[in-house]
This record gives structure tokens, C-alpha cells and sequence, in this order.
């Protein structure tokens, strides 16, 4: 060790590791800056809104209205105006929705405060969690259970009806709790001949023979997670595009775990409003209507709670409908305008087409939960009507009830159909005045923290306290810009409770490796050797020392939840970078003040 | 440290730092056992609502229209500020889809205190459903066991098991009193606090970890000395460290605990006592455990010839 030390040249940092880390230093400070002037709330005005007013009027009117504006930027037929209190957000989108033709191109948003040339090289301020921002957290619950029971159900149907043309006499089909299909069968023979129908039409049942000739079928694992994923994805889908009708541009709907969905709408103070959109599961069904006492039917309430008999499978699912639209038709009636995919318009066109005159029925499903939790299905009629004429992908219903149910209706329907129930499971709301004082006392007490540590550690390592002190300065503007560049990371109050953790713990580094120099130097070593050997002994002992606490933070990464993740992300890159900066920037500033320094007896 | 006397004198005190500490662990299990914990909403599921009143209002004001409104005893807690309340009760509303069921089901808190005659601001409001608490309970006992684990395969690697298992008591000694104080505060244990006891967890091992690297070092250096007095130079080597150390950690999550106002409060207390006993079982418990175990110079000396051949 000692030999090797004396061949190479000591305390010495080629001139690339120079480089590297001034130029890692200089872009990081860049990406944390635009943090420092934080964001503005805006509403953004979509090209196709129909705004008339110049930016200038636009300006006059929202301010004989109270409102203070800090400036309008207009490109490309957008307009973005960005607001001087975020409270006057939600303000000035009702006062515009009065001044543009189409409402729906109005959005909430938020711009960066920083000077334009910031932005203009691409760096973004940190985003907060919705616990220093504000707002509505939804996560969603996706039941999939009714999904294979619907996909069973259709089976012990298709069943049912080649057991039929095939003459298989003496068979029955059972369908019990678990999604799981018992087939009693008389024979061998018959046996064969529905395994190979299962084969041909049903790869993805799996079957297995049960005493006598009986067959016992039910999904095959990977279908179901197939099925689960693609209901999950559907629903994420869904989501996404109602809470476009919301109007915020910064929402997030995110997929959590198997089968949960999470929603953020930072800036909505109200969930009620929020919960009238995401909320309601309905889905709309069209079937064809059977005579009353029908055996191959399921019944069915309408409104007035009057038993109507309908087939069994629906002619078309509301998963083929494109746009919905609510307007007022002949004579006052409310009405709801379809439009079906091209697939679906097939579908409702063959069906119509053989069934001129005759009544076809329209089933508004709606999923609920009950006291105990357990997911039920209302599903009742809201209308029969009698094809009057082969219907093509336009159609409209009549019988939604008044013109506002109509809408209410047309936007479910717009936002397309759910074919699991999705649950509340729970909600969370942080008032805006919370969030901002968050922000507030977490950024107090990171600068107290900082503070006093900087302080003390000034104090007490007089000679070397001021490069631990640019370790650590230089440890939080690498922080904070990583926080900014990272996709994804968030910046939640436990998340701030990190970096103030981190101020305490990222000293450390340069405190195990201070104290060595300080030991090497009682040996009688030169300064310029203590240091060698001081760095060269810490770095195991800070290695094994991090390497706990990183362990710790991944776990918390990996299992925890929105705040908590924001806590161990903090946590995981303040070691990152504590070592960095502790190790290798407090290296490259000694080397080049004391690296030379022979004498022998420094106090430190 | 080469006053025999003064070694003599911190063997003692060491020894009688971890009969102490074992005394406290007995004690804090006792108190677990005893009184349990007041879990949050994170955990039981349930409604917590945040809301500003009026400074005049009391909370026996508060109560009595409370409680007749959501039909159970709504516990009510003064928060930070004057006219702050804490609102928890169980959930009433079956969180349905059903938006016209879930419009008549709930309970509107401006109606609700309507009779006070006093502007009612909601600053936040949390609904968790039971099943959600429970899953996050099972979440939050994986990772502390997932965590667990991995730091005992990871010190087992890196240290002898007696050494290890040094670190190991004095890691469970750190977080077993810091939740025995949870539970005889009856503060509210939530998911934040689960995060601190985590964070606990790595930091109370940093200490431990630095001593057990010098015992380890002066065991390969200095194998004549007796295991009491390799203890003892251990700890007097790092002390300074230890102490600047935790004396930063203790400043900054000092500062935490006044400027980070509510939100951060237990976790901020949760920390502070984490982090003291961290420094106090490493030093005490940490380093003598490996002593009553047996620990000698002769452990690591099959491992300096098979690294160095």
C-alpha cells in the first residue's frame, strides 16, 4: 500500500475529473434552478376554443374582474395565461369559458416561473407531490371477478347451444361460485366431441376429466391475468380520458399494483365535482328483447320497475362506442346521439336489419358498493324502442330522462364503457392553503438544518470545515437537480423530510474521512500523506456504512406508497450524491489546496 | 486510551450501558405488549378531516354536534394551530361509484356545524377504505421484514456473526424503543412513522457498522490485545465521529421537528429518539454483545490468509 502510494503521483486529480465534475456541477445547477422561481397557475386556451380577444383585451377584461394577470402568451392559436395568485385559477376558467365557443378546450395548468432562457435549454422545475401542491387523490379498485363470469356465462351459453346441435342428450352445464364450469356428460363419445369444440373455438379454457364422463373447465391462469390486465388497461383508458373532460393538464392516472388504479388532480379543491366524473361506473348495453316467459332470457327491471325479458348476451357491448352526445330532439325530448365503431356498426347493423319493427332494449348498468364492500350491479332498462329502420354507427336513443340526465349520460357514455366496477377504495383531499404550508415549514427546516450544520461544521473542522461545506452545498444543488431531471420523481413532504436527513447524514462522509486524517496526522505522517491514506481507509467504512441505509431506502422505494416513495427517494439519491460530493468533489478541492502540503504538524 | 485505568473504567461503563439497555428493551416490549398502538388511518382505514374554525370554538362545542351527525364518537384533536381540529371516525359512507347514493350519504361538515355560526374552511380530508388499511399493514410488515433480511444477509457477508449480531441487537434494541415511545404516547402511528422506523433502521446500523469496521480493523492489527480492550480503543477511535455525526443528524432532524410543523412532527420524533438510542446501543450493547459471545482476534485470522496468499 504504502509502496504503491509513493510510485504514483499523490494527491493528484487528472485534469478529465476536473471536467467531469465542474461540468456535472454546472448542469445540475441549471436543472435546479428553475425549482428556486417555482411555477406560476395558468389556463391554457386550446387552438380550436374560439377565443376572439387579443391578448390585450383578453387581459383588461379578466382584470375588470379582479383578476391579476402576469403575462399572455399567445402562439400558434393557444393562449396561455398565466395568473399572479393560484387561487384566481379556477376564477378565470369560468370567466373564460363565457368568452370561447368550445369550453372543453379550456385547461388548467402551470407554467414555469423561471426566466425564458432557462426554459429554453429544457429544464424543468421539480414536481411536487399533491401533499405541498394541493388537490384530489383517488385510488380505484378494479373488480375483475365480473369479468370471468361474463366470459363464463357466454361459455355455458355457446355450451349450452352445441350440446344442442350436436343431440348430446342427457348433458347438463353447471356454473358454480368460482367461475368454474361442470359439464356432466353421458359419455365417452360426447366427451371427445366437446373437447374438440373447446380446442377449435376455446384454447384458453382449461379442461380437466372428472369422474364418469364429466368435464370440469375454467380459465387458464395466464388468460386470466391476460384478462385482467387488458380490463385494468381499459379502465386506465377510461380514466385518462374522462379526466381529460376535467381539464387538467398536470392530472395523473397511473396504474398501482395488479389491479388498482391511482388518480392525482393537483388544483381541484372539490371531489365531489372530481368524483361525479371518475366516479359513476355505467355502462351501456343493447339487447334483443324476448317475449315475456322466454326460458333462454334473463329479466331485467325498467325504470318503473316493470320485468322485461332480453336475451341473454347483449347484440353489442358499450365498448363500441365512440362519441355520445346529449341535444334536445323533436318536440323538447331529450335524446342521446351514438356513434359506434365500425365493428359495432357491423354488429348493429346485421342485428337491426333482421329485426325491423321489432323492440330492442337499452340496459344502463351502474356499479356500486355496498356496506360491506362487496361490489353489486345495478342494472335496469332505461328504454325499449322498436327499430323503426336497419341502423347504421348513427343512432340515437330516446327515454335518458331530462336533458341533464341525458348529459350526464352521453359523458359516461362518451368516455366509453367499463365492463369491470371500479371502487373508491380511498380518497384523499389537501386544501391548497395546506400544501403551500408545507412547502413553507418543509424549506424552513431544511434551511435550519442546513444552517446550523454548516455552521458547526465550520467550527469545528476550522482547516477542512469550509470543503466539507462546499460538499455539502454542492450536495443539495446536485440533489435538487436530479430531483428536476429524473422522470417521475416527485418531491412529497416526507420527501423534504429526506433532504433535511440527508443535510445531517451526508456530513458523515466527510466526518469519517476528516477523522482519519486526523488519526494519520497523530501517526506523525506529512499533511499530504494523512490525506492520502485518510481517504483511501474512510472509503470502506463509508461504503459498508451507506450501503445499510440504502438497502433500507429501496425497500421503502419498492413497497411504499406516493408520500412514502417520495421519502425514499430523497433518502436513496441524497446517499448517491453524498458520496459523490463526500468522497469525490472534497477529494478534487483538497487535492488542490493542500495536496502538496508537507508539513507535519497540522491541527485539523 | 493507554491508561489502563481509564479502559478499565469504559469496560464497566460499557457493560453497565447494555444491562440498562436490556432493562429498556424489556421495559418497551412490556409497554408494546401492554398498550399497544393507536393506529392511523393509514392502517384501519377511516375518515380524517382537517378543518379551521373560528379560535373561540372549543372542542366541547365541537363534540356533541359531531357526534349526533355521523351516529358514533368522532374523535376530535386540537391540531398545530389555535381553531385547528383533527376530525377521525370510522367510515359511514360506503365509498360507492354511485355518485347519487354517495351526494345523500354524506355528511356535510358546513351543515354539520352550522348551529356554531362560524366560517368552516376543510384543509384537507382523507377517506381510506378498510381493505386499503389492511393491505398497507401488510405492506408496511413485509418491508420491514424484506429490510430486516437484507441487512442481516448483508452483515453477515461483510462481518463475522458475533460481530454481526452485535449490530443486529442494537438495531432491534433502537427500533423496538423508539416504537415502545409510540405506544405509551399513544401518537398516532401512521404510514410516515413506519417510514422513519425504516430510515431508523439503516441509520442506528451506520454507527453500529463504523465501530464493528474498527473492531474488525484493530482485531487484524492488533490480535494480542484482549477483546475488552480492542473494544474500548474502538470506541474511543470513533468517538469523535460518532458524535459529530449524530450530532448533525440530531440538529437537523431538530430543525425538522420545530420549523416542519404537524405533517412531520412524529416522524420527526420518531427520528430524533431513533437516533439518539442508535448512537447509545452502538456504543453500549453493540460492542459488548460480541464480548459475551466470545469474540476473539482468532475469528478473523483465517481470513487474513486466505486474502492474502
Amino acid at each position: 500500500m504504502e509502496i504503491k502510494s509513493n510510485k504514483r503521483l499523490l494527491n493528484h486529480y487528472s485534469a478529465w475529473k476536473y471536467l467531469v465534475l465542474i461540468v456535472s456541477l454546472i448542469v445540475m445547477l441549471f436543472s435546479a434552478l428553475p425549482t428556486l422561481y417555482g411555477e406560476d397557475a395558468a389556463v391554457q386556451v386550446g387552438a380550436k376554443a374560439g377565443l376572439t380577444l387579443a391578448p390585450v383585451a383578453l387581459r383588461d377584461k379578466l382584470q375588470a374582474e379582479g383578476v391579476t394577470v402576469k403575462r399572455i402568451d399567445q402562439k400558434d392559436g393557444e393562449t396561455l395565461i398565466v395568473l399572479d395568485e393560484d387561487n384566481q385559477q379556477t376564477l378565470v376558467k369560468t370567466l373564460l369559458s363565457s368568452m370561447v365557443t368550445e369550453p372543453k378546450e379550456l385547461t388548467l395548468s402551470l407554467a414555469s416561473a423561471a426566466p425564458s432562457w432557462l426554459q429554453n435549454l429544457g429544464f424543468q422545475p421539480i414536481k411536487l407531490g399533491l401533499d405541498l401542491r394541493g388537490g384530489v387523490q383517488f385510488l380505484l379498485d378494479v373488480d375483475i371477478e365480473p369479468v370471468y363470469q361474463t366470459q363464463a356465462e357466454a361459455l355455458v351459453d355457446s355450451l349450452r347451444q352445441f350440446i344442442r346441435e350436436q343431440k348430446i342428450r342427457g348433458a347438463s352445464v353447471h356454473l358454480d361460485q368460482d367461475n368454474q364450469l361442470n359439464l356432466t356428460l353421458p359419455d365417452n363419445d360426447a366427451r371427445a366431441a366437446v373437447r374438440q369444440m373447446m380446442k377449435e373455438s376455446y384454447p384458453n379454457w382449461q379442461l380437466s376429466n372428472l369422474d364418469g364422463a364429466s368435464l370440469q373447465i375454467k380459465l387458464s391462469q395466464e388468460e386470466q391475468i391476460k384478462l385482467r390486465n387488458l380490463t385494468v388497461q381499459q379502465n386506465l383508458q377510461v380514466m385518462r380520458s374522462r379526466i381529460e373532460e376535467l381539464g387538467i393538464t398536470e392530472a395523473l392516472v397511473q396504474r398501482q399494483g395488479d389491479h388498482r388504479i391511482r388518480i392525482e388532480l393537483p388544483g381541484i379543491q372539490d371531489p365531489a365535482a372530481a368524483k361525479n366524473v371518475i366516479g359513476a361506473t355505467a355502462s351501456l348495453a343493447f339487447f334483443e328483447v324476448k317475449e315475456s316467459g322466454s326460458v333462454n332470457a334473463m329479466v331485467l327491471n325498467d325504470q318503473s320497475g316493470k320485468p322485461i325479458y332480453v336475451s341473454r348476451t347483449p347484440v353489442l357491448g358499450g365498448d363500441h362506442i365512440i362519441d355520445a352526445r346529449a341535444s334536445l330532439g323533436e318536440m323538447g325530448m331529450a335524446e342521446v346521439n351514438i356513434n359506434l365503431d365500425r365493428v359495432g356498426g357491423q354488429k348493429m347493423s346485421e342485428f337491426s336489419r333482421i329485426n325491423i319493427g321489432k323492440p330492442m332494449a337499452t340496459s344502463y348498468s351502474e356499479y356500486s358498493r355496498d356496506e360491506q364492500g362487496k361490489a353489486k350491479q345495478t342494472q335496469e332498462i332505461i328504454s325499449v324502442a322498436t327499430i323503426q329502420s336497419q341502423l347504421g354507427d348513427r343512432f340515437r336513443i330516446t327515454g335518458a330522462g331530462t336533458y341533464q340526465e341525458a348529459q350526464q349520460l352521453a359523458l359516461l357514455l362518451r368516455a366509453g364503457s367499463m365492463t369491470a366496477p371500479v371502487t373508491i377504495v380511498e380518497e384523499r383531499t389537501i386544501g391548497p392553503t395546506l400544501g403551500a404550508e408545507n412547502i413553507a415549514n418543509g424549506f424552513a427546516a431544511l434551511g435550519l438544518g442546513m444552517g446550523i450544520t454548516l455552521l458547526f461544521m465550520a467550527l469545528w473542522y476550522r482547516r477542512l470545515g469550509w470543503v466539507a461545506n462546499i460538499a455539502l452545498i454542492s450536495n443539495m444543488v446536485i440533489l435538487f437537480g436530479l430531483l428536476a431531471l429524473i422522470p417521475g420523481a416527485v418531491l412529497t413532504l416526507p420527501g423534504i423530510a429526506g433532504l433535511v436527513l440527508t443535510v445531517g447524514m451526508a456530513v458523515d462522509t466527510n466526518v469519517l474521512i476528516f477523522e482519519r486524517i486526523k488519526d494519520k496526522l497523530k501517526e506523525g505522517r506529512s499533511f499530504a500523506l494523512a490525506i492520502d491514506t485518510g481517504f483511501d481507509s474512510a472509503f470502506s467504512t463509508i461504503f459498508d456504512a451507506n450501503f445499510t441505509t440504502m438497502i433500507t431506502a429501496v425497500v421503502l422505494y419498492s413497497i411504499g406508497n406516493g408520500p412514502i416513495q417520495g421519502f425514499a427517494l430523497t433518502l436513496g439519491l441524497g446517499l448517491l450524491t453524498s458520496m459523490f460530493t463526500g468522497i469525490f468533489a472534497s477529494r478534487a478541492l483538497i487535492n488542490l489546496v493542500y495536496g502538496r502540503d508537507a508539513s507535519r504538524h497540522v491541527r485539523v | 486510551m493507554k491508561n489502563i485505568n481509564l479502559t478499565g473504567h469504559l469496560t464497566l461503563w460499557r457493560y453497565g450501558c447494555s444491562a440498562i439497555s436490556i432493562l429498556l428493551m424489556i421495559m418497551s416490549l412490556t409497554i408494546i405488549g401492554v398498550k399497544g398502538f393507536n393506529w392511523g388511518l393509514d392502517f384501519t382505514g377511516g375518515v380524517v378531516t382537517e378543518i379551521q374554525l373560528d379560535k373561540k370554538i372549543t372542542s366541547s362545542e365541537l363534540q356533541p354536534l359531531l357526534n349526533a351527525a355521523y351516529q358514533q364518537d368522532v374523535t376530535v384533536i386540537s391540531a398545530s394551530e389555535p381553531g385547528r381540529w383533527v376530525l377521525r371516525y370510522a367510515d359511514i359512507i360506503s365509498t360507492d361509484m354511485n355518485t347519487a347514493d354517495a351526494e345523500q350519504s354524506h355528511v356535510d361538515i358546513q351543515q354539520v356545524l352550522a348551529p356554531l355560526h362560524t366560517e368552516v374552511q376543510v384543509l384537507n380530508s382523507s377517506i381510506v377504505g378498510p381493505q386499503i388499511g389492511q393491505e398497507l399493514a401488510e405492506q408496511g410488515g413485509v418491508a420491514l421484514l424484506v429490510a430486516m433480511l437484507c441487512i442481516l444477509g448483508y452483515l453477515s457477508y461483510r462481518f463475522e456473526w458475533r460481530l454481526a449480531s452485535g449490530a443486529l441487537f442494537a438495531l432491534l434494541h433502537d427500533v423496538v424503543f423508539v416504537l415502545a415511545f409510540f405506544a405509551l404516547t399513544q401518537m398516532e402511528f401512521n404510514l410516515t412513522i413506519l417510514a422513519a422506523v425504516l430510515a431508523i433502521l439503516g441509520y442506528s446500523l451506520n454507527d453500529s457498522i463504523i465501530i464493528a469496521d474498527r473492531i474488525r480493523e484493530l482485531l487484524i492489527a492488533k490480535p494480542k490485545l484482549s477483546i475488552q480492550e480492542i473494544n474500548n480503543q474502538a470506541i474511543v477511535a470513533t468517538f469523535s465521529r460518532t458524535m459529530v455525526t449524530s450530532g448533525t443528524t440530531l440538529m437537523t432532524v431538530g430543525a425538522l421537528w420545530i420549523m416542519g410543523g404537524g405533517p412531520l412532527e412524529g416522524f420527526s420524533i420518531a427520528m430524533f429518539i431513533g437516533i439518539l438510542t442508535g448512537t447509545f446501543s452502538s456504543i453500549s450493547v453493540g460492542t459488548s454483545l460480541p464480548e459475551f459471545l466470545g469474540l476473539t482476534p482468532e475469528h478473523y485470522k483465517a481470513q487474513i490468509i486466505s486474502d492474502a496468499p
